[in-house]
């Protein structure tokens, strides 16, 4: 800040303090309602609990007992039903949606009538998409009168009690649900690009297809990292539709059970036949993922930085 | 049009066409399934209603309450939407305009809860919010939610400030005008799509929240209606026709929000991406 700016602010002490107070509200209810409760979160992790009453400090206990079995199993049942579901929104949602983008991108016509239909799911709760499709997947509803109809099936549908599907379907809901967003990231970056770079390419006889590949790819890594990043921390968050559809055992047999689900059991009581909470295990399970979001996010993050191309 | 380009257009238009298919038709099986029963679902899911019978949404406003979950969910994501635009203008304007050394590292501060997982701390935050008696209560959402938005719309109100001329607080300092009438009544209206960026955000992701009811709200009078509809649904999952009107009735004030403000949405996603 320069000299010259200064000297029409207010006098300097005065200028320090009307700062602080204007942000002093904001900074109590983030401070009381966010970082107090995540610090000793990640701090209590390090103790031994008793229902929600902390007790001796006792080191890496929780986390030796995280990483042995049984609870070793659910963990990395869980963190691989997590991956998968990453793995599976970035090809279903977040490809497609690049795809659905670029052809929105050439038709200007309808472009953001299509966006708003496309996005409209976004809006709506987590709960009424998955109690939606809850009923349209049971036996006897829609889908399963669709695919009957068209002979692709017979009999009853049973794909959420089946642990082999009940997961996959999950995420394409979740795919249906989120597919908007990638779609409104990409197609605003796409229109960044200028549009002599595609003329350019045409000229030099590239097809669309190419002109995908070549062109707009390269030029729109900024989009395709948030995109991606995005994707990430609501992966790894994820928790409602699992909830809503699968219970928060993650049926059948645990074959949906995400982290964010399992923290839950841990945390609020519904793990094991009884039902008792584990706060020590819950608090080290937290600890794990905020890290694994954390560092994830950062090197994504990176990563993406070193791979933007300066036009 | 030519033939030709009309044919070379297909594959594009059948593909847009095919997805709009897919998000539509599921919507459109849950607005006809409202005005069915149980059996004439399971025979015609997709046909039309033979007969515009409100009974399901009769049976599903009385049983569940939804009426009392509107006017709860109205309370809490108004409340939290006003408290967050006023104290997060507040913090944004001195931090993006000031010119401050600590401001810059405030900022990071605040930006930093944009990707801070919140809910692993809800062990902490319950016991928190238990010592401060704001169990049970929609003053303890508020002060919940507020705090979890906050970043975004700092984030948000900082960007719009920050590009702001400066003449146009200095003026109404030698007018003598105190820094809180300048920001509420000089600088807010200014950055009016910024106020509606963060209002309409932060209505769509309070409003639709169902985890944090889940874990502080006991008392049926005071639940919000996503989490009044998982009990619903649960409890009545037999009765599809009325379990389909209890969607429809929640469903229909982010519709017709979505109907009037579908823009501003599509451009705020866009450009932040920050709607969970």
């Amino acid at each position: 800040m320069s000299d010259a700016a200064n000297r029409t602010e207010p006098a300097r002490l005065s200028r320090h303090l009307a700062a602080l107070g204007f942000v002093l509200p904001a900074l109590l209810i983030y401070g009381l309602f966010v970082l107090y409760p995540l610090l000793t979160s990640l701090w209590g992790s390090l103790f031994e609990w008793r229902g929600l009453r902390q007790l001796d400090f006792s080191g890496f206990d929780n986390y030796l007992r995280l990483f042995t079995f049984p609870n070793s199993e659910k963990l990395f049942g869980a963190l691989w039903h997590n991956v998968a579901w990453f793995f599976g929104i970035m090809l279903f949602q977040n490809g497609f949606g690049l795809i659905l983008a670029y052809l929105l991108f050439w038709s200007r016509k309808g472009a953001s009538f299509f966006q708003s239909v496309f996005f409209f799911p976004a809006v709506l709760s987590p709960v009424i998409v998955g109690a939606l499709w809850r009923l349209l997947l049971a036996p006897n509803g829609v889908v399963e009168w669709m695919l009957n109809g068209l002979g692709l099936h017979e009999g009853r549908l049973t794909v959420l009690g089946d642990s082999g599907w009940a997961l996959w379907v999950l995420i394409a809901i979740d795919a249906w649900n989120w597919m908007g967003l990638p779609v409104l990231i990409f197609t605003a970056g796409l229109r960044q690009i200028s549009y002599e770079v595609f003329e350019a390419a045409k000229l030099d006889g590239a097809g669309s297809t190419r002109m995908l590949t070549t062109v707009a790819l390269p030029l729109l890594v900024p989009s395709i990292s948030s995109v991606t990043t995005l994707s990430f921390i609501n992966t790894f968050n994820q928790f409602d539709i699992v909830y809503v559809m699968q219970g928060v055992q993650g049926n059948p047999n645990f074959s949906t059970d995400t982290l964010v689900t399992y923290f839950y059991r841990l945390a609020f009581g519904a793990e094991g036949a009884v039902g008792i909470t584990d706060i020590g295990l819950a608090l080290a399970l937290g600890t794990m993922l905020f890290l694994l979001l954390s560092v994830g996010t950062l090197l994504l993050l990176r990563a993406f930085d070193r791979a933007t191309v300066q036009p | 049009m030519t033939p030709a380009g009309f044919l070379s257009r297909l594959p594009r238009w059948l593909v847009l066409l095919g997805w709009t298919v897919v998000v539509l038709l599921p919507l459109y099986a849950l607005v006809v399934s409202c005005f069915k029963t149980t059996q004439q679902i399971y025979a015609d899911p997709l046909g039309l209603p033979q007969n515009l019978s409100f009974d399901n949404f009769i049976n599903a406003w009385q049983r569940a309450d939804l009426g009392r979950n509107l006017i709860n969910s109205l309370i809490v994501t108004g409340g939290a939407v006003i408290v967050t635009i006023v104290v997060a203008a507040m913090a944004a304007y001195p931090l993006s305009r000031y010119g401050l050394k600590w401001g810059v590292w405030m900022l990071a501060l605040f930006l930093a809860g944009i990707m801070l997982p919140i809910r692993l701390a809800s062990v902490e935050l319950f016991t928190l919010m238990r010592d401060l008696e704001l169990l049970d209560s929609h003053l303890g959402l508020i002060s919940v939610y507020v705090a979890i938005r906050i970043p975004f719309a700092i984030f948000i109100f900082a960007n719009f400030m920050r590009v702001l001329p400066r003449e146009l607080e200095e003026a109404a300092r030698l007018d003598g005008a105190g820094e809180l009438r300048i920001l509420f009544s000089i600088i807010l209206p200014v950055v009016a799509p910024a106020v509606s960026i963060v209002a309409i955000f932060t209505t769509i992701a309070v409003w639709n929240d169902f985890f944090f009811p889940l874990i502080f709200i006991f008392d049926n009078n005071l639940k919000t209606v996503p989490l009044a509809i998982t009990g619903f649904v649960g409890q009545f999952r037999t009765d599809w026709g009325m379990v389909f009107a209890s969607l429809g009735i929640s469903l229909a004030p982010v519709l017709a929000m979505y109907l009037l403000l579908a823009r501003q949405i599509r451009e705020g996603a866009a450009a932040s991406g920050a709607v969970k």
